[in-house]
């Protein structure tokens, strides 16, 4: 036990001794990190969007609805309503009916040829 | 401006640099590559592998600093973390694939023989030589409590374990340790005492 404690105690030492003489970072090294700092540094990369302010006037519109995404979701949108327009679904009521228009083959028995014919018998 | 930085927390020079301000790069690099570097050098046991996994830890520094959402974590805390995941990354590369880090040893010659021809006879030299034969997540958890002194839940944190996980590996870490140490105690000046 003693000896555990002993050994125990040498480690200590050691490890004080350590972060007593902690490596030095090799100039070339912190040179290269300052390196690569000043490549990533956000500035340099800012400077791309400035030159961006000259843009053509769709793309203007574009970012003034939000965006890429804003302008996919309303193409989206615009498409849904065009196809539910010309395809209703079942549980979609007709507009024609909703406007109080009944069904032509109910309010218009008989075409033009078949009026023709009726009113042609009457002046006989 | 030097005066400035050097009272400036690590959030706020992460900031000042995600801003466009390259002195703050500076005052962090003087700051965080030298425990970056001392971590790396422990663990890997391998100075130019050191230096590579330093300047790749602060490369990353750079790359997030734009998404840095202060106050959320602690600089130094994800930069250990990245730095101790390239450290994996590199053993495992330098074993030809995935392993147990928790259950192999490092092989034993190579390092230790390496560690006595760069700097034989001196006691922290001896502390490495014996920190190369642990396993790797063993090395990790000693050299980040013994060395950088962090606590153990800072850690957890960055090791992504528990708590008691830490404390498990630290203490398995020192008796190996000790033991390991046990066998140079008249070369390290121990044998008076």
């Amino acid at each position: 036990m003693a000896d555990t404690d002993k050994a125990l105690q040498e480690l200590e030492d050691l490890f004080a001794a350590a972060r007593a003489e902690r490596p030095a970072v090799p100039d070339r090294l912190s040179a290269a990190i300052l390196e690569d700092a000043a490549r990533e540094l956000p500035g340099s990369r800012s400077a791309a969007p400035r030159r961006r302010a000259r843009q053509p006037l769709w793309r203007q519109l574009a970012e003034a609805v939000g965006g890429w995404p804003a302008l996919g979701g309303l193409a989206a949108a615009s498409a849904a309503g065009l196809w539910i327009g010309i395809a209703p679904p079942s549980f979609v009521p007709d507009p024609v009916a909703l406007a109080g228009y009944e069904d032509s083959s109910t309010t218009v028995p008989f075409d033009s040829y078949d009026m023709a014919m009726v009113l042609s018998e009457d002046l006989q | 401006m030097r005066a400035a930085a050097e009272e400036a927390s690590d959030d706020a020079l992460l900031v000042l640099y995600a801003n466009g301000d390259g002195r703050a790069a500076a005052e962090l690099t003087a700051r965080l590559s030298p425990r970056v570097f001392g971590v790396a050098m422990r663990v890997m046991g391998n100075r130019a592998e050191a230096e590579d996994v330093t300047q790749e830890a602060m490369l990353r520094l750079w790359k997030m600093a734009p998404e840095w959402r202060t106050g959320e974590a602690q600089l130094s805390t994800w930069l250990y973390r990245v730095a101790m995941n390239l450290c994996i990354d590199r053993k495992r590369r330098a074993r030809g694939g995935h392993v147990d880090l928790d259950a192999v040893p490092e092989p034993p010659d190579p390092a230790r023989s390496a560690a006595e021809e760069m700097q034989e006879g001196a006691r922290h030299d001896a502390l490495q030589a014996a920190l190369m034969q642990l396993p790797e997540r063993q090395r990790q958890a000693v050299v980040l409590r013994h060395l950088e002194e962090l606590s153990n839940p800072e850690i957890a944190g960055i090791m992504d374990i528990s708590v008691e996980a830490v404390e498990s590996l630290t203490a398995r870490g020192k008796r190996a340790l000790a033991a390991g140490l046990a066998g140079r105690r008249e070369e390290l000046g121990y044998s008076d005492g």
